[in-house]
């Protein structure tokens, strides 16, 4: 029995052994770089004090746990997160696929390539220049927006940067501005992949060009599409930080106070390592179980998933 | 073909790979030829550090040193700084411009950092100084709870009135009126303002609210929010009793929002300084006459009246209003941040050359000249006693301030380390010296910063678990009250409450009990 | 191919091609915004005149940033980091996600799941900070090229592109006496043109825009040009929050003209590559490989 064993691992090893041979190298670098760091998360479990070793001085359990499930202001946090992220993720995931199917569609290329080109310049304007142009534009005393608004209706102009009632809109389109061209790119490059002859046989059959959208186009990207899916479902909990930092102001900090804001302020901000690692692994748990479940699903609703 | 390609770009990631040696640590040797230190330098992107600065290669010369500047740009300073200090490897010799409050008062007190006070003997020039401007007791209250200073500070003979109210003189004058003393005078100065400008806001503030806290509110005897004068955003300090007070549920502070959300209600009060507004767009505001008033610097008044184009236009700063509780500006300290010694430099056989020359290169009299006026001959003279700028300087468009800090390096926060007050006159003109004349005559606006609680690094978790929330609540509720959305009247009780349940009068407790 | 056009094709063209627009002027607007303030006085920004044209033209920003010292180093530095920074990952990227889009080779599953664990969990600054420390990489260059090298998220899309290419090639390829080495690259890597051009493309941008390892693994010497951009764009907007501050952080806030000066030298160089990545986006590279 152990003979035959052997020797089916000796001989899927000679068969394969190309392969494992490529991934010795990135698994070794995945080990040295990502995973024996992961050991500095026992300082969720120790007090850290400042300059006596980055490996904290006690054991205090789940002290640091305790302290953040009882905090409102870490509930409502977390309440926040989820919120900004679900309504980022419903408008903000399918406009990019949209945006790469049509830019598809246009005949003139050179038309294409500029668009495709401008579409993804707005990601390089750094966070803080946009926040100042968007607060500009939106200033109840000099923004054209209440300029525009009041001229039509005359109300009163409304400061929307301070008003918590704009303020997941304003990210979210913030987000449209900043992201649809770069990550259209992804299923611009999907597209591409996509062999002509399946169009072809598809016109033959008389399809108009939503149908071959439909039917040709959309599936033949879903694998793409589910796996974009599952990784910002699993990133749920990490939003932008620097925007949200930017546009936080003691009016809308009911809702713009999220995860990461909260560890800078009271974690690192405080020099609380602990806390904010403890913070980390929770969030870090979390997110396992939200793409693991998303990936089930996936696997289970379309065949594709990423494992 | 293919695989051509592959060789190619792997031999080409081979050769880049020589250049991504860096520059290998030379191992000295011995100590000979120019003593070499390591110093982090904070740098400020107005004024660039340049390495062929005059004054930096006049104090390396003068000391007998060659520093290894690593120039850390300042947003981002005290990451780099944190990360030295608290992994301890790869930490420079020496550290500028570092207070010893926060974290580095933890690390201070668990070994990280060289405990100067020990080595007095080595920095006579440091001492001299102090001596000199009677801060023996102020440097002598720098200390911890071990009672050992951990730091080298910046010394101050006399801190001077840099910033506080400026108003629009012009208008003063057009609408003969009297430059006001007191907070209800500028109240009627702003009616006047607003009546005849309705479209504007008079007020508005350079970088939002808190530094409209820090200059205005210790006139209430309050010091409150991000730039509190405590650091803990929610006590103040009774300059009377000498203690801690929770100023952020006092009766100071209600007579203070209450003043200030008249200012809102009335529209005398730009709404758009409810969140941090940038420089350009304060400067828009005041250059165009949609602002009269404001709370800023002396030295940005020469850029914001060289870019309006409204005839006339002149802005001036005057001395602080009086409040309930006095006339008085934000406080300062007659000490600032200063140099740090990594524990590892206590390590190396030359520690004592090393702290000797440091103090020698930052402390002496001739450097303190050095780092504040330039060299004499090269960027000043010395006629009948008295300074006078070479004409090039003299009348630089920048300013002399200005100039001489982006050329030579002079007046940078981060190396000058000695400032005398009339030193420091001679590079302003004559309007500033009058005001902080005019001011110093008042006495006691400028209030010494309260003693700090001596704490370890167990109660400064503890604190810092108190703050947070506290600071939350109270941002929350002063944006309330002074917007009005909540009324100071009915409302009082219940944001009060909420203070104390949060915990106020234990954080309280925890620091008059630490002093 | 259809080649009449029926009053609902040209309707359907137009509509697109008038959306895209719509995109371009909401992409472009800010920058020419931007541009035009780079090249404004700073007089005529500060009275609000200069929206799209600019006002009082002049290079001034332009020469003043170039005079900064060590400018050019910095943008020296960025430019290594970017160009061997993405070769390196795209090999190792490569190596990695080609035997991992083999679903059905043993291990696959466990090594997958090593790669997505890895993602939610690290280690935090200073375990990074010591380990990188200790393998004496700090201070030097290699501390970019390598620890960064595999991006889980560009290697799970990388795998996706490979899965993309029918599996009867290479197994031709295979019957032919090709090993796996030799079929990965001369048969998936020509054909994967678009994901790997995609991938470039986003390490590229990654490593044009580090700044914070670069601040905390580096030497000043080394430091590349993003952190000159923070410096002079942020400056000082998220600081002032010490007790007593002086002031120095609230009033070292420099023009608009310098900000968006800095910003378009900093980043004008990684858009203008795109162009040249959208060669790889070709299609119909698989014409006739499927068949026989």
């Amino acid at each position: 029995m152990r003979k035959s064993q052997q020797s089916g691992w000796k001989r899927y090893l000679a068969r394969y052994w190309h392969l494992y041979a490529m991934m010795a190298l990135p698994l070794a670098y995945f080990i040295i770089f990502k995973y024996l760091p992961m050991f500095g998360n026992v300082l969720a479990f120790r007090r850290y004090r400042p300059g006596m070793g980055p490996w904290g001085t006690e054991w205090v359990g789940t002290r640091y746990f305790q302290r953040f499930f009882q905090d409102p202001a870490f509930w409502s946090a977390f309440r926040n997160t989820l919120l900004l992220s679900l309504l980022n993720l419903v408008i903000n995931f399918p406009i990019p696929v949209i945006f790469a199917i049509l830019l598809n569609e246009v005949r003139n290329v050179r038309y294409k390539k500029v668009v495709q080109t401008v579409s993804y310049m707005p990601r390089f304007v750094s966070t803080v220049v946009v926040i100042a142009i968007i607060s500009d534009l939106l200033s109840p005393s000099s923004g054209v927006l209440n300029h525009f608004l009041s001229s039509l209706s005359g109300k009163e102009p409304v400061y929307y940067m301070n008003d918590p009632r704009y303020f997941r809109r304003i990210y979210v389109l913030l987000d449209t501005w900043q992201y649809t061209g770069w990550t259209a790119i992804i299923y611009l490059a999907a597209i591409t992949s996509i062999p002509q002859e399946l169009y072809e046989a598809a016109t033959i059959d008389g399809a108009g060009h939503w149908q071959q959208i439909w039917y040709v186009t959309i599936p033949s990207i879903l694998p793409t599409i589910m796996i974009m899916l599952i990784m910002n479902v699993g990133r749920l909990l990490s939003l932008g930080f620097e925007k949200v930092l930017l546009m936080y102001t003691p009016a809308n900090s009911g809702v713009s106070d999220i995860l990461d804001t909260l560890v800078y302020r009271t974690g690192l901000a405080n020099q609380n390592y602990s806390y904010a690692t403890a913070i980390g692994l929770f969030t870090g748990v979390i997110g396992v179980i939200l793409v693991a479940s998303s990936n089930a699903l996936s696997r289970r609703l379309t065949g594709d998933s990423i494992y | 073909m293919k695989r051509r390609l592959f060789v190619l770009l792997v031999c080409i990631a081979l050769v880049g790979s020589l250049f991504a040696q860096g520059t290998k640590e030379t191992t000295a040797t011995k100590a000979e030829g120019p003593l070499k230190i390591s110093m982090f330098y904070s740098d400020n992107a107005t004024l660039p550090f340049k390495s062929d600065w005059l004054t930096v290669k006049e104090a390396e010369k003068r000391s007998g040193v060659q520093v290894e500047w690593e120039i850390i740009p300042i947003a981002d300073y005290q990451t780099k700084v944190s990360l030295a200090l608290n992994t301890g490897t790869n930490a420079p010799d020496v550290i500028l411009y570092q207070s010893i409050t926060g974290e580095n008062a933890s690390l201070a007190l668990n070994g990280a950092i060289v405990p100067i006070s020990d080595y007095s003997q080595w920095t006579p020039n440091f001492n001299a100084r102090v001596k000199e401007f009677g801060l023996e007791d102020t440097v002598a209250k720098l200390a911890l709870s071990d009672g050992k200073r951990y730091n080298l500070p910046s010394l101050f003979d006399v801190p001077f009135y840099d910033g506080g109210i400026i108003i629009r003189e012009d208008l003063l004058k057009k609408y003969g009126l009297q430059a006001p003393k007191t907070f209800d005078e500028f109240y009627n100065v702003l009616k006047v303002f607003k009546q005849n400008n309705p479209d504007s806001y008079p007020l508005t503030i350079l970088a939002g609210p808190r530094v409209l806290y820090r200059f205005t509110m210790p006139s209430y005897g309050i010091s409150l929010g991000k730039n509190s004068s405590s650091g803990s955003y929610v006590l103040s300090w009774d300059y009377g009793k000498k203690q801690y007070f929770a100023g952020a549920i006092s009766d100071q502070y209600k007579q203070y929002i209450t003043y200030f959300h008249k200012l809102y209600a009335e529209g005398l009060l730009d709404p758009e300084m409810a969140d941090p507004i940038d420089g350009t767009k304060w400067s828009q505001k005041m250059a165009t006459g949609k602002a009269m008033a404001t709370w800023a610097y002396y030295d940005q008044i020469g850029g914001v009246t060289a870019a309006s184009k409204i005839d006339g236009f002149k802005l001036q700063m005057y001395p602080s209003l009086a409040g309930p509780a006095g006339a008085h500006n934000q406080p300062k300290a007659k000490t600032g941040s200063g140099i740090i010694f990594p524990a590892q430099t206590a390590k190396r056989a030359d520690f004592e050359q090393i702290v000797r020359a440091v103090d020698q290169m930052f402390y002496s009299e001739d450097s303190a000249k050095l780092w504040c006026l330039g060299v004499e001959g090269v960027t000043y003279t010395m006629e009948n006693g008295k300074v006078k700028f070479v004409d090039a300087y003299a009348n630089d468009p920048r300013g002399i301030y200005k100039a001489l800090q982006q050329d030579f390096g002079c007046g940078s926060d981060v190396t000058q380390m000695v400032w005398v007050n009339k030193r420091e006159m001679t590079k302003y003109d004559e309007n500033y010296a009058a005001i902080n004349a005019e001011v110093e005559a008042m006495g006691d606006v400028i209030q010494e910063l309260p003693p700090r609680p001596k704490f370890n690094d167990i109660n400064a978790e503890t604190a810092a678990s108190y703050q947070t929330p506290l600071a939350d609540a109270w941002e929350r509720w002063n944006d309330a009250f002074l917007t009005g959305a909540k009324s100071i009247d009915k409302d009082w009780d219940s944001y009060v409450a909420e203070m104390k349940k949060l915990g106020i009068e234990k954080m309280l407790d925890l620091y008059n009990k630490n002093l | 191919m259809k080649t009449y056009k029926t009053p609902k094709t040209i309707a359907y063209y137009t509509c697109i091609d008038i959306v895209m627009f719509l995109v371009l002027l909401i992409c472009l607007v800010p920058f020419l915004y931007i541009i035009a303030a780079s090249l404004s006085s700073s007089e005529a920004i500060v009275n609000g005149e200069v929206f799209i044209i600019p006002r009082g033209v002049n290079l001034q920003a332009y020469r003043q940033i170039f005079s900064y010292p060590n400018f050019f180093r910095a943008y020296g530095n960025t430019i290594f980091y970017t160009v061997f920074g993405t070769l390196i990952a795209l090999a190792m990227t490569i190596l990695f996600a080609y035997p991992l889009s083999k679903s059905w080779l043993r291990g696959n599953k466990f090594v997958m799941k090593l790669v997505i664990f890895s993602m939610f969990f690290s280690g935090g600054m200073i375990p990074n900070y010591l380990l990188i420390s200790n393998l004496h990489l700090a201070n030097t260059r290699w501390a970019i090229l390598i620890p960064f090298c595999i991006n889980q998220f560009n290697l799970i899309l990388l795998i996706n592109f490979f899965k993309s290419i029918p599996q009867d090639i290479e197994e031709a390829a295979v019957i032919d006496g090709l090993n796996y080495g030799g079929i990965l690259v001369r048969i998936v890597l020509p054909l994967s043109g678009a994901g790997i051009a995609t991938i470039a493309l986003y390490t590229a941008v990654f490593f044009w825009n580090d700044w914070f390892n670069s601040l905390i693994y580096l030497k000043s010497s080394q430091f590349p040009v993003m952190l000159f951009l923070r410096n002079i764009v942020n400056g000082t907007t998220m600081l002032g929050g010490d007790a007593g501050s002086a002031g120095g952080a609230d009033k070292g806030a420099l023009s608009l003209s310098i900000k968006s000066a800095v910003i378009l030298v900093s980043t004008l160089p990684i858009i203008m590559i795109y162009p040249f990545v959208q060669r790889f986006f070709v299609k119909g590279v698989l014409v006739g490989s499927v068949k026989g």
